[in-house]
């Protein structure tokens, strides 16, 4: 029983490497980060030509423009996400894993102003640790990453009753291990108990 | 050393060719790092599981209301919530989504799984507080989301803290995992296998992930 619960163990792990080390990584950058902000200046501006249908309500020509860029892995615009800017001109934000594509609608002009914000490395690692299979209308590729994530996920938890398993069945078990896990315990139980 | 002892002929038949001492020192590493994280982990794995099965849990706070009366015709958030927090003890946490409006401030008073949405009205100086306490899976929710060392009260701080050990535990215990897999000759075939296809798949979705814009 031992020999196969330690060969789950290894097997799992070996089938879930990179996602533990994604965790953790993502673990270290929300530790580094000093606040909860993300980017907000655009690397990039450009202009694409565009005419908005006359009298089209806005969501319609929100869903115009979501069809006329194509941006990848992004999603169509829902209603109570349209926003305006100072400039009375509709503001549509459009989301994906590496950043926002700001597109402003200059009806005036007859064109998109497309400002292109990227996520830091990090920001897009932290992300993607994220992504789980709850979202069911996320593009295919956040959707097969989030499959693997949710596999990842049980596996965790897997581990932690596995490596639990093999330590009480270890013949010997060490006082520092103890100690140890005493000590984890102890400070996340203080640590809850002071957020009650 | 029991353990090294207890476990030689296995281990010598497991490990060939692999310092004995090396193997010791990471294998209790692994041990010691993973001990210490377990209830951390645990609380990842299982909040994990509620975010992604949000239907599976039942998520809706308990909400009570009630009034305060501090000193009328403050303006600075940061003074109202202290007077606040001074007042009752109960009431503590970081000052945040601070919006001042014509008859005085809306700010919340937050600490995992528990949010204060103070209403203060600048003429009178009552203070309406509506208290939103998550159960157990929302409080593991939010300690989920919760790190850095940015926030303002030491307990938040320490939780900072927490977190950035389990995160860098959590990288050492797959390098450490690694280690001990590849001493294991006789596993060393499968598992190559089963690493390649996690690099492989990892690797090229993130990749496709990245490159795909803005």
């Amino acid at each position: 029983m031992r020999n196969l619960v330690l060969k789950l163990h290894i097997y799992a792990g070996l089938l879930t490497f990179a996602q533990l080390m994604l965790y953790g990584i993502a673990g270290l950058v929300v530790s580094s980060q000093t606040a909860v902000e993300r980017p907000k200046v655009p690397h990039t501006i450009r202009y694409v030509p565009f005419t908005a249908a006359p009298s089209a309500p806005d969501k319609q020509v929100a869903d115009d423009v979501y069809r006329t860029l194509q941006l990848p892995l992004t999603r169509p615009m829902p209603g109570w996400f349209l926003r305006r800017t100072p400039e009375n001109d509709l503001l549509l934000d459009f989301y994906n894993i590496n950043g926002i594509w700001r597109v402003v609608v200059l009806e005036r002009e007859h064109r998109l102003r497309i400002e292109e914000i990227r996520n830091g490395l990090g920001t897009f690692l932290g992300d993607a640790h994220a992504a789980t299979t709850g979202d069911d209308e996320a593009p295919s590729l956040v959707r097969a990453w989030a499959f693997y994530n949710e596999f990842a996920m049980w596996c965790l938890l897997a581990f932690c009753a596995s490596g639990l398993y093999l330590w009480l069945t270890a013949q010997a078990r060490s006082w520092w291990a103890w100690a140890s896990l005493a000590t984890g315990t102890v400070s996340f139980a203080a640590l809850w108990m002071a957020f009650r | 050393m029991g353990v090294a002892r207890d476990w030689h002929g296995q281990f010598c038949r497991a490990v060939d060719g692999i310092p004995l001492t090396m193997y010791k020192i990471v294998r209790n590493i692994h041990l010691l790092l993973a001990s210490f994280s377990l209830p951390f982990l645990i609380m990842y794995g299982v909040s994990a599981v509620q975010m992604s099965h949000s239907a599976w849990f039942q998520m809706k706070p308990a909400v009570h209301e009630h009034e305060l009366s501090i000193t009328a015709g403050l303006t600075d958030a940061r003074a109202i919530a202290r007077e606040i927090m001074d007042r009752e003890r109960a009431l503590k946490g970081e000052v945040s989504n601070i919006q001042p409006n014509d008859t005085g401030v809306v700010l919340r008073i937050v600490v995992p799984g528990t949010v204060h949405e103070v209403r203060y009205a600048r003429g009178s100086g009552v203070a309406r507080v509506k208290t939103s306490v998550a159960g157990v899976m929302g409080r593991l929710n939010r300690l989920h989301h919760w790190a850095g060392f940015w926030h303002e009260p030491v307990s938040m701080k320490v939780w900072g803290f927490a977190v950035a050990i389990v995160s860098t535990a959590l990288v050492l215990l797959g390098a450490s995992g690694l280690y001990m897999w590849f001493t294991r000759r006789s596993e060393r075939r499968i598992g190559v296998a089963l690493l390649g296809i996690n690099l492989a798949f990892a690797i090229t979705l993130l990749t496709l992930l990245r490159i795909s814009g803005p």
